[in-house]
């Protein structure tokens, strides 16, 4: 008898534990929007709403504050990088899903042993499965990496036609954010093509459609809304991008007028004045309430996906037909557009491996001349500069982030799918703050950070730890939510009919089936924090790069650069650009490793299943 | 109602014979003949595996052609040979003619546009596009080049008169096809095969996801049909291959045991094995 009480009393008693849990999403988004609109009123009362919005001079010398330039700039190069990324990643997509190739047929007859070999090598791979891959790696990419590429390339092709031989400015931003956004609107787009049912597709041919008609007429069309969350989730990650916008914007605040005219976004307002900043000064209230409006932007756009209709509802009004019944009806061959549309798949997905390729070679190329183990790991006795304290850096980020964030994130997803009832409004609610969280830029992360945790520790490993437990939450939340789902409801019940409670079903049989999930979301959670920079830069602090050392990094007390931050102080200082580069290459091998690890987890779940 | 509709049939132009005389290349085959498809010596493979073997059979013009015989007999197999949608499935091979309509489809030259406009495809599933009602039917004849509303118009009013859903549609023509109810969809989907003027139309299994009440409206739809079109059914209701076809014909581990008039089919089969499976001993 007391012992049945006992597990009542464990059962109640965890249950509030998980919805503990799921409630951090609601504390940290009311926190987020709370400390920032709270640290942004001085600003907003001293220079007014209206011309904090619609002044058109920045300039903090004078202590003038108008965000209208900012805006606008922001506003301009998202659309036109959404344009061109979004018109390049959907019909990239399309070509993935329906015209690659599932193997390379290269045929060579020549006699030398070797590339006969290579040939039967290349032709083994699955061209679709290898294409998948490396757009799911460059979404993985660090945003400091595509700034460096964008600055080395993008730009400098660009002085080529700038009159001013420069390349910095709007074009240039919206060409490295269109190349960011692709990876991530190519494979929402493949996920929604793929879940077209088959048999539309089958239906148009059946009426004598083309493939390429049946594709476009039919299986594009019905996957709109899953094309428009894409897109808007695509507006969404270049509206909040930082770093990369900040090595090829030019940075001043100007009306975009022009292809290279150096501008100034949202983000990069904050990143490029929060060093300089006077604590509680003016200035700094006008970079926080930058923050707060950047905030309202991507929070509206976010919530227009919800706007979004799911499926066709019909038209409105009644259709009166006037046919003409006596007008001669002959069929005949129609539909060129369709077939042109899809030779403009394969342009796309052309033009989208050879940027993908610059990138990774540009990097490769530059990078491994530069490797040495003294690099890598030299200690503090090492006169050069060595990565050793970033790694460890970098290693305190995770561990401490995810002794966190993973307990807090499978806590909530546990309340989500073991305890709350499907549909419910506090559930919905839940959602939502989730989502909410998911979507906001990590440079406002940061300034939350800024404003929280660096008062509170100091601007210290732990500061940049406590911020990336929110960035990396949702993501936790999300993929241990789906891996619960998919164990199935018998287990569970074939544990309770063997009169196990509620909480050792959870932990003896549902938490270790969804072990392979819940690892994959640890390995995107480390993926995520090792490619965070702008979240960081001010909450564990950028350290110039001839005072990092072994020594100062070891105590997580001490601010520290993890290898991004690292690499962006090269260009920051302006130095040694040939070790940024090494950098980069240590990031892209740690970033496909970590695919690797997620791809053979996902394997062998689907083995055993 | 019907007579109406009856009147309506007569008033629409043959558009085949007008277009033979503008060369159009849609038009490629020649129904004159009684037989409106051939099958010689059909074997097909899906890989190794053998699903068809030896098939022979003649579809007599303007008639319902019913396919019988337990599941993975190969019956829906045929089927879809005969509009080349199992082009669709990988390692699919067939061996033999098939001849439609005086022209043998898997000929290398055979153009699948041409194929599909003349011979129609009923799913299993309704499978209605996500389009308003008129759009699903004026879809094909877009895709074929028809852009006039006028011409578009009477297509849609003629195929639905057709497949006998105009009274229940004319005031609905805007809304989403899949607010249908699954018999109407069915329907729809005939409707937007005839779209086309097929002179041939396949239906596999077109009733089984459906109820009684929708089933018995697609099986008279379909005896109207046949004054027009060829029909070829496949199905696993040996009632409904008794009501409504002409001719039958019995598969079994892909072979055709037994292929004749209907009555003859079900009143004195030549085979044990039709006779075993008629009367409901295995299947």
């Amino acid at each position: 008898m007391v012992k049945i009480n006992k597990t009542k009393f464990q059962d109640a008693s965890a249950k509030y534990l998980f919805i503990l849990c799921a409630c951090m999403s609601i504390v940290a988004v009311f926190g987020i929007i709370g400390y920032i609109l709270y640290d942004s009123l001085p600003a907003l009362r001293e220079i007014g709403v209206f011309k904090f919005l619609f002044g058109s001079v920045w300039k903090f010398s004078s202590d003038t504050y108008g965000i209208l330039p900012m805006l606008v700039s922001t506003v301009v190069v998202t659309l036109m990088a959404v344009l061109l990324g979004g018109v390049v990643g959907v019909f990239t997509a399309i070509f993935m899903v329906f015209w690659c190739p599932d193997k390379l047929r290269v045929r060579y007859s020549g006699g030398n042993a070797f590339l006969k070999k290579f040939v039967a090598w290349l032709n083994r791979f699955n061209l679709r499965a290898v294409f998948d891959q490396v757009i799911k790696l460059l979404a993985g990419i660090p945003s400091v990496i595509y700034g460096y590429f964008g600055l080395q390339i993008v730009v400098r092709a660009m002085a080529q036609i700038d009159p001013n031989y420069r390349g910095f400015g709007a074009l240039s931003t919206c060409i490295v954010l269109a190349i960011m956004i692709v990876p991530t609107i190519t494979s929402l787009t493949k996920n929604a093509l793929e879940a077209v049912p088959e048999h539309y597709y089958e239906g148009a041919l059946a009426v004598g459609n083309s493939k390429a008609q049946a594709v476009f007429n039919i299986v594009l069309p019905a996957a709109r809304s899953g094309i428009i969350s894409a897109l808007i989730l695509g507006i969404g990650r270049a509206v909040g991008e930082t770093m990369a916008v900040q090595m090829v914007s030019g940075g001043t605040a100007n009306f975009p007028t022009g292809l290279f005219v150096s501008i100034r976004t949202l983000t990069t307002n904050i990143v490029a004045e929060m060093g300089e900043v006077v604590s509680g000064s003016l200035h700094e209230s006008a970079l926080i309430a930058t923050g707060l409006v950047l905030l309202v932007l991507v929070l509206l756009i976010n919530f227009s996906i919800n706007l979004v209709p799911k499926e066709f509802k019909g038209k409105r009004g009644v259709k009166v037909l006037h046919g003409d019944a006596s007008a001669e009806i002959v069929y005949t061959r129609k539909g060129v557009i369709p077939e042109i549309l899809k030779y403009f798949t394969m342009v796309c997905a052309a033009l989208v491996v050879i940027s993908l390729a610059a990138v990774i070679l540009f990097i490769l190329i530059n990078g491994i001349p530069h490797i040495s183990w003294n690099f890598l790991f030299g200690g503090d006795d090492y006169q050069g500069n060595s990565l050793l304290p970033a790694f460890i850096s970098t290693g305190y980020m995770i561990l401490f982030t995810l002794i966190i964030a993973l307990p807090l994130g499978i806590g909530a997803a546990v309340f989500f799918v073991e305890y709350a009832k499907p549909g419910s409004k506090a559930v919905k609610v839940l959602r939502t703050f989730t989502d909410t969280l998911a979507g906001v830029p990590s440079i406002v992360f940061g300034l939350f950070g800024y404003l929280l945790f660096t008062k509170l520790v100091g601007r210290s490993i732990f500061a940049g730890a406590f911020t990336m437990v929110l960035v990396v939450l949702p993501t936790i939340i999300r993929s241990t939510e789906e891996s619960l789902l998919a164990v199935p409801m018998a287990w569970r019940e074939a544990s309770y009919g063997l009169g196990a409670g509620k909480i050792r079903t959870i932990f003896r049989v549902v938490l270790p089936a969804a072990f392979p999930g819940i690892a994959t979301a640890t390995v995107l959670a480390i993926g995520r924090i090792i490619s965070e920079s702008a979240a960081l830069i001010y909450t564990s602090g950028m350290l110039s790069v001839d005072s990092s050392s072994v020594s100062m990094a070891l105590n997580p007390m001490n601010s520290g650069s993890t290898l991004t931050v690292f690499m962006y102080s090269f260009f920051a200082e302006g130095l040694a650009f040939e070790e940024a580069y090494a950098t980069a290459v240590v990031l892209l091998v740690i970033t496909a490793l970590l695919n690797l690890i997620v791809r053979s987890i996902e394997k062998r779940v689907r083995k055993k299943g | 109602m019907k007579l109406a509709r009856n009147k309506k049939r007569e008033e629409t132009p043959v558009a085949p014979a007008k277009a033979e005389q503008n060369k159009n290349d849609l038009e490629i085959f020649d129904f004159s003949g009684e037989v409106a498809v051939s099958v010689r010596d059909v074997d097909l493979y899906y890989g190794d595996f053998q699903a068809l073997k030896k098939i022979n059979m003649n579809v007599p013009k303007r008639r319902i052609t019913a396919m019988i015989g337990p599941s993975g007999c190969g019956k829906s197999t045929l089927l879809k040979t005969l509009n080349r949608m199992n082009d669709l499935v990988e390692g699919c091979r067939v061996e033999g003619t098939i001849e439609i309509g005086g022209r043998n489809i898997y000929d290398k030259a055979t153009d699948l546009a041409a194929l599909r406009k003349n011979v129609g495809m009923v799913f299993q599933k309704p499978n209605p596009f996500p389009m308003s009602v008129y759009d699903n039917i004026a879809y094909a004849p877009r895709t074929f080049g028809i852009r006039q509303k006028g011409k578009l118009d009477a297509i849609v009013e003629r195929s639905l008169r057709q497949a006998a859903m105009w009274d229940e549609l004319k005031d609905r023509l805007n809304k989403s096809a899949l607010g249908l109810s699954g018999g109407q969809q069915q329907r729809l989907c005939i409707a937007r095969a005839l779209s086309v003027q097929p002179q041939v139309l396949l239906m596999d299994e077109p009733t089984s996801a459906l109820d009684p009440i929708s089933t018995g409206k697609i099986e008279e739809l379909c005896s109207e049909l046949k004054e027009q079109v060829t029909i070829v059914i496949v199905t696993h209701n040996m009632q409904q291959a008794a009501r409504i076809s002409d001719k039958t014909g019995f598969f079994l581990l892909g072979e055709l045991v037994e292929f004749g008039d209907t009555d003859d089919i079900f009143t004195s089969p030549k085979h044990p094995e039709t006779e075993r499976y008629i009367t409901g001993r295995f299947g």
